[in-house]
């Protein structure tokens, strides 16, 4: 004879609470316990089974479907709404915005700067020689984008492109000192600063942290000038 | 011109006999390369179950059918994604179980305090104080409308694990097997929640037995 635990599981997993195994039923009629038991759980089963059954209401479809169609609709534009993607692109987009207001807010800085002082500035040019700089040889092959300029008994690699000197690195910060006359398309010359300089990487002499000579070179004269410091 | 028309009626017809005669695989199939009559045929089929067990779970009719809704929603949108290794009425039962203990959990956040159940037990469970009304009803109905509607409340007392096993089982009819897939459970787990919840459900509904 099976154990009582075991009759009572089987009993408790029968798909149909009136449908017994026939080791069940053998059980259950010389064991009383285990009759109640089953008669119990038929009743539960039956009581639970016979609650109310609902249906889905008659416009189930056309909610159903007109919830659909607007689900249908935001899937298409799923991509657009992605928040990982909307983050990236935002980020970028502002990226894009910052850098390039900071460079048009350099260059039209540059642009009045050079236009207003230019007159003014021109008779204040400073001499070449004030500022103790080498002229630039005359058998630097000019054909060389890569002269080298002596400089504070130090040789140091200059780029003198004839491209027109493009305003970088806080040369005009320093514009009280730095003649604007220099910084002119015309003559061909450059502004020098520490680091990169167009594709030449040029190394200046630092006099104290965070400042360095500002050095420029005029394609016209071939010679260094001293315009100020670089900060 | 009329023979296009009855033509075209002849294939309408013939296509809809062979959607009926389809089975839930073949229409899931049918409704992954977009076909609208497919996907229509599984909600017809399926429609009354689900809503019925989704208002077994929360016992409120409006939430049912939005609920059911929402089900056959993310059986369209995810057909691409249904593999066909467990039959779709367990799939399906699973989508509503999820969606039906979703609200149950976020109804549970709310912290709604029913006056059914204003008490709890040591477990923290809800304790349903509902004494049954002795007296001798002569109308049939009326007793027929009160059993259910205590059955009903001793199921939406039942914490809700148990409450989707015994639903699904009793009331739905659902395999042990099917269940386990639903649920995502093991098949001992799954006998071992009915079993528990009948226990429950038979203490809270002994006038009745």
């Amino acid at each position: 004879m099976k154990s009582c635990n075991y009759i009572k599981e089987r009993i408790d997993e029968a798909d149909k609470p009136n449908l017994l195994s026939f080791e069940v039923t053998e059980h259950i009629s010389e064991c009383s316990d285990c009759e109640r038991f089953a008669s119990d759980r038929s009743a539960l089963r039956m009581l639970v089974a016979s609650g109310t059954r609902v249906s889905a209401p008659i416009n189930f479809n056309v909610r159903l479907n007109a919830r659909l169609a607007e689900v249908k609709v935001r899937r298409s534009f799923r991509w657009l709404g992605s928040p990982g993607y909307l983050r990236l692109g935002a980020a970028t987009a502002g990226l894009v915005v910052m850098v390039f207001a900071a460079q048009y807010a350099g260059l039209l800085k540059d642009q009045s700067r050079l236009t207003d002082s230019r007159g003014q500035q021109a008779a204040q040019t400073p001499k070449p020689e004030q500022f103790g700089y080498p002229t630039l040889s005359p058998e630097v092959p000019r054909s060389s984008n890569l002269p080298v300029v002596a400089a504070s008994g130090r040789r140091y690699p200059v780029y003198s492109g004839t491209t027109a000197p493009r305003a970088r690195r806080g040369d005009l910060a320093v514009s009280g000192v730095a003649p604007a006359s220099y910084l002119t398309a015309e003559d061909g010359g450059v502004v020098l600063v520490r680091g990169q300089n167009g594709d030449m990487d040029v190394q200046m002499p630092t006099v104290s942290v965070g400042a360095q000579p500002l050095l420029y070179v005029r394609a016209s004269q071939r010679a260094v000038r001293n315009i100020g410091t670089s900060f | 011109m009329a023979a296009v028309t009855h033509q075209a009626q002849a294939i309408e017809l013939s296509g809809s006999r062979s959607i009926e005669a389809a089975n839930d695989h073949e229409l899931l199939a049918a409704i992954r390369d977009g076909d609208e009559l497919a996907f229509q045929e599984i909600v017809r089929r399926y429609r009354n179950p689900i809503t019925n067990f989704v208002y077994r779970m929360l016992d409120d009719y409006d939430r049912s059918v939005e609920l059911a809704q929402e089900t056959f929603i993310r059986v369209y949108t995810s057909a691409s994604r249904y593999q066909a290794n467990y039959s779709f009425s367990t799939y399906i039962y699973r989508i509503a179980t999820n969606l039906a203990i979703s609200e149950l959990r976020r109804r549970k956040r709310r912290k709604t305090v029913s006056l059914f159940s204003p008490f709890t037990n040591d477990d923290g469970e809800a304790v349903e104080i509902d004494p049954p009304d002795l007296n001798i009803l002569q109308d049939e109905a009326l007793i027929r409308n009160e059993r259910r509607s205590a059955v009903a409340r001793a199921i939406t007392s039942l914490p809700p694990k148990y409450r989707a096993a015994i639903v699904l089982r009793d009331v739905e009819g659902l395999s042990y097997d099917q269940i386990a897939d639903a649920l995502k459970l093991s098949e001992g787990t799954v006998k071992s929640r009915i079993n528990r919840a009948r226990n429950l459900l038979k203490e809270k509904l002994s006038a009745y037995i």
